[in-house]
């Protein structure tokens, strides 16, 4: 029992790095980014290949893969979803373009993976980085999962500080309430989106990494699955909440591990799906949803 | 053309199952409804014609028409149970409906077939049958867009406060949105099963959601001709870029990113602003040759004439 906690924990730790850069955009700039998961898959890629140049330590590829999600995010927000804003009077209308101009980075990315990898799972074998697993008393833990956990822990405490004591955070949530107002107030609304875009994708790259190194290799259509499994805990939790997030990401990794080991495992992927119409109907703004900070 | 329609009937057949897949979405989103379960009752409609014909040999009407009887109840009880959401939070909801029917698809054993699907649903179904079909949802729909009925879901979808307030049946128009979701969908699900003779999970993929968004902004949102125009375009697109070889689906995602930025109205509103635009300059013209000219009936004789000889020019006036 205490193995599928530390293996759920670990589990849910990716989800929550993946789906903390969504979260933020989504309950602040009010960008939900389709392309996010192809971010993620994108940075593991070009770390990939950069690796099998020259062999480099964990700390160096996981900057490595920030850099790329960040780069990759900032040049869609500037390319895609800024422009579409920029253009648009309507809200409702924006929010659909922009889902359907995430659909459409997020396909171009997967398209050139594919292409590239011919649709082979790749991983970083060449890293001076090794797996050890250590054994505590009944228990196996892996170094990576020991890393796994500690950015998790650290990244959410950073964001979570950030959004709540930090001048741009601030300006964040005055737009997640009234992005009218706060424009009014002299926020700088452009600029502010792409810093929240850049630190979005870096985060995303941060989790490519991070999953590649834990599961050894990862395919071009990983990103879409985990998509999902954002969205999950995204709403799970409530938008734009750290502490919803980071709840929602738990929870879910814990129903998926155990329904894993319980169950048949081709029923595991039905527990994202399942909670998230069971958490919509009996708590709309999901577990720690603000009411303030709603977008749609 | 004979020659033509035998080539690409796989083609025909789809651009029309696509169409009745996209409206079983754009219905609901023109009252309103952010649902993306029409594509759930796709497949609920690919699944029960399928089991229906390769178990009982009924007749394809019957099946699909069982089919769309189940999803049109399912699409109610399930309008019951998501009241409370709205905008992108029903689109969750109801994306989440569609992967969960998913996996009890791919774990259905021998009743759906597992992840391989369900072969061999031969029926006597053909594209005329479909093709009517679609005319008959069509000449509804077109219906739906005039007059009072147009207004009544124009007003359920901008203002549902207002609209209460005047007496229109807000809740009871947007559940029926879901009922008229539900059978289209089915409809084009089963169809497209019984065309195939196969049913698998990718009948409920999370990309088919995609897919059908991705028609609805291409083409239009708030016309049954846009979301032709998108059926028409995603359906036919990928044969197109076969020319870009490997690169086609780069090309493709090009298309639908240019697509959300730069025609926010979709295909049809770029047409319908092209024209009004043209109509305005065109009255423009005249009007100020009618201000400057003293002989209005000679200008317009010449207009006439130039738009290719109309013999209006008698005596109308």
């Amino acid at each position: 029992m205490a193995q599928i906690l530390i293996n759920a924990v670990t589990l849910g730790s990716l989800y929550l790095l993946f789906a903390l850069g969504m979260s933020v955009a989504w309950g602040t700039i009010g960008i939900l980014n389709f392309a996010h998961g192809s971010f993620f898959m994108f940075a593991a890629l070009s770390a990939h290949f950069i690796v099998q140049k020259v062999a480099l330590p964990m700390p160096i590829m996981v900057l490595l893969g920030m850099v790329v999600g960040a780069v990759l995010s900032v040049l869609t927000q500037m390319l895609v979803f800024d422009p579409i804003q920029r253009r648009s009077t309507d809200h409702h209308r924006a929010e659909l373009q922009i889902l359907v101009g995430g659909i459409g980075i997020s396909s171009i990315l997967l398209a050139i993976a594919q292409h590239v990898t011919r649709s082979v799972p790749f991983g970083f074998s060449n890293s001076t980085f090794h797996i050890e697993v250590y054994e505590l008393g009944p228990l196996q833990v892996s170094n990576i999962q020991f890393v796994i956990l500690s950015v998790a822990v650290g990244m959410s405490a950073l964001t979570a500080w950030w959004l709540r004591s930090a001048r741009a955070g601030l300006a964040l949530r005055a737009i997640g309430v009234d992005s009218e107002v706060a424009t009014l107030m002299g926020v700088d609304r452009r600029r502010l989106a792409f810093g929240t875009m850049a630190v979005s994708g870096g985060l995303a790259g941060m989790a490519g990494i991070l999953l590649t190194y834990y599961l050894g290799s990862i395919a071009a259509e990983t990103g879409d699955s985990f998509l999902i499994k954002a969205f999950a805990a995204i709403i799970l939790g409530g938008i734009g909440s750290v502490t919803g997030v980071i709840t929602g990401a738990m929870v879910l990794a814990l129903a998926e591990t155990i329904v894993l080991t319980q169950m048949s495992g081709m029923w595991a992927s039905a527990v994202a799906f399942g909670l998230i119409f069971v958490v919509l109907l009996l708590r709309p703004r999901g577990l720690f949803g603000r009411k303030e900070v709603r977008r749609t | 053309m004979i020659e033509w329609y035998d080539a690409h009937l796989v083609l025909i057949q789809s651009t029309f199952v696509n169409l009745l897949l996209v409206l079983s979405i754009q219905v609901p989103l023109r009252m309103g409804v952010f649902s993306f379960a029409g594509v759930g009752s796709y497949g609920l409609g690919a699944y029960v014609s399928a089991i229906l014909t390769i178990r009982y040999e009924i007749p394809a009407y019957v099946a699909i028409g069982v089919g769309i009887l189940l999803a049109a109840s399912i699409g109610y009880l399930l309008a019951l149970v998501v009241s409370r959401l709205k905008g992108l939070y029903l689109a969750m909801a109801t994306i989440a409906f569609v992967l969960i029917l998913s996996v009890i698809a791919t774990n259905g054993g021998e009743l759906t077939g597992g992840a391989q699907g369900l072969y061999g649903a031969i029926s006597d179904l053909n594209t005329l049958e479909v093709i009517m079909v679609s005319v008959v949802v069509i000449v509804l729909l077109a219906l739906s867009e005039r007059g009072a009925t147009k207004r009544r879901i124009d007003a359920v979808r901008e203002d549902p406060e207002l609209a209460m307030s005047v007496g229109i049946p807000v809740v009871r128009l947007q559940r029926l949105s879901f009922v008229i979701s539900g059978a289209l969908g089915a409809c084009a699900g089963g169809m497209n099963a019984l065309l195939r003779t196969t049913v698998s999970p990718q009948a409920l993929s999370f990309h088919l959601v995609v897919l059908a968004l991705t028609m609805i902004i291409v083409g239009g949102l708030r016309s049954w001709i846009g979301a032709l125009i998108g059926a028409v375009v995603f359906t036919w697109l990928p044969s197109m870029l076969q020319l870009a070889g490997e690169w086609q689906s780069v090309v493709y995602g090009l298309i639908v990113v240019l697509a959300a930025i730069f025609v926010p109205t979709g295909l049809l509103g770029l047409v319908q602003d092209t024209y009004r635009k043209l109509r305005r300059r065109s009255s423009r013209v005249v009007a100020r040759d009618s201000v400057s000219g003293t002989d209005d009936t000679d200008t317009e004789r010449a207009l006439f004439a130039s738009l290719g000889g109309d013999n209006r020019t008698g005596g109308s006036r």
